[in-house]
């Protein structure tokens, strides 16, 4: 009897466990997701991470095939802005050079005026105008007119003075871009321009400035005649 | 009486086992290999009543004996890289189906033996 008791209970015992363990099993493989990192085998980790490598490789070839392509436009780019840039620079000094740009900068206002007993004439002007050309002036204006190298001065008729084809009457006030110092000195030098002027008894004044505004020339410089010669 | 004790442990370990907490994927290999393992010893005890030499220590020690043997044979697998489990799972189910041949021909011919005493007492 005992030993049938025994034989019972183990037998019970063993399948209690057999079919725990079992189920547990049933349940940690049913509720397992196969595909993720923490299940996966050892192998499969390796294989899995062999082909991430891979993958890796490639794409970082990729990227850096992209990189160098994007280097090479960045230069190109690069150069093209260059060139423009030094073309557009080229194009800046020209125009101030040919006087199509409005300039400031330091410089002297010489002010003619007619009076009773004397008119300023042409020569006048001319005279003033190479004085100033002569101590550096970089710009020249009389009365808002830009003198430039094609710039005339001259009389229609002893009564106007005709500047770029523009009659400019009396006062006229000669602006000039340069060093002051110089531009000075050149009319104000014993027996220069202003002497001169006052000997002749012509009324002249004028005043050295920090901040001269020179007018750009606004007529169409063109050529009919002059061709380049190849 | 030994039914029952089967029945009611088949049930309680039903129950016990869908609320213990799943085991790590790793460990589920080793004891997938045990489960194999003791239902061959489960199998191979009803072989041995069947032919009336069932030993309660012998039932017993194969049960867990196998079950751990093939554990830690697994693991020695794994450490020396050879899929050892897969031998002991040729092994262990090859043994469940010869196991399972003879239950199967002891109830036929079993059966076949009722029947035909009742054919043989029809015919009397």
């Amino acid at each position: 009897m005992k030993g049938k008791y025994i034989i019972t209970v183990s037998i019970g015992l063993v399948a209690l466990i057999l079919t725990m363990v079992m189920f547990t099993q049933f349940k940690t493989v049913y509720q397992t997701d196969i595909t993720a990192i923490e299940t996966m085998r050892e192998t499969e980790l390796r294989t899995e991470l062999s082909d991430w490598k891979n993958k890796y490789d490639e794409i970082q070839s990729r990227l850096e095939d992209t990189e160098n392509k994007i280097i090479e436009y960045q230069s190109q780019i690069y150069n093209s802005e260059e060139s423009s840039k030094i073309l557009k620079n080229d194009l800046i000094e020209t125009e101030i050079y040919l006087g199509y740009t409005k300039l400031v900068g330091e410089g002297i206002i010489v002010r003619l005026e007619d009076n009773e007993f004397k008119q300023i004439e042409r020569w006048d002007l001319l005279e003033l105008i190479n004085e100033l050309k002569l101590a550096g002036a970089e710009a020249i204006s009389v009365n808002d007119e830009r003198i430039i190298s094609r710039s005339e001065i001259a009389t229609v008729g002893y009564q106007f003075i005709l500047i770029n084809g523009n009659r400019i009457p009396s006062p006229f006030i000669v602006k000039a871009i340069g060093n002051k110092k110089y531009l000075e000195s050149a009319i104000t030098v014993k027996g220069g321009y202003l002497d001169e002027m006052k000997v002749n008894e012509k009324t002249i004044s004028y005043s050295i400035e920090d901040n001269i505004e020179i007018p750009a020339y606004n007529s169409k410089i063109s050529f009919e005649y002059a061709e380049i010669k190849k | 009486m030994i039914y029952i004790s089967i029945l009611i442990g088949c049930i309680l370990g039903a129950i016990l086992g869908t609320h213990a907490p799943v085991i790590s994927y790793t460990y589920s290999s080793y004891l997938a290999i045990a489960i194999i393992a003791a239902l061959d010893s489960v199998f191979g005890g009803i072989t041995s009543v069947l032919k009336k030499n069932f030993d309660l220590k012998i039932f017993l020690s194969g049960f867990f004996g196998n079950a751990i043997l093939s554990i830690a044979l697994t693991n020695l697998g794994q450490r020396l890289n050879v899929d050892i489990y897969l031998a002991a799972v040729v092994v262990f189910v090859g043994r469940m189906f010869t196991n399972l041949a003879i239950i199967r021909r002891y109830y036929v011919d079993k059966w076949t033996n009722i029947v035909e005493k009742k054919i043989s007492e029809k015919n009397k």
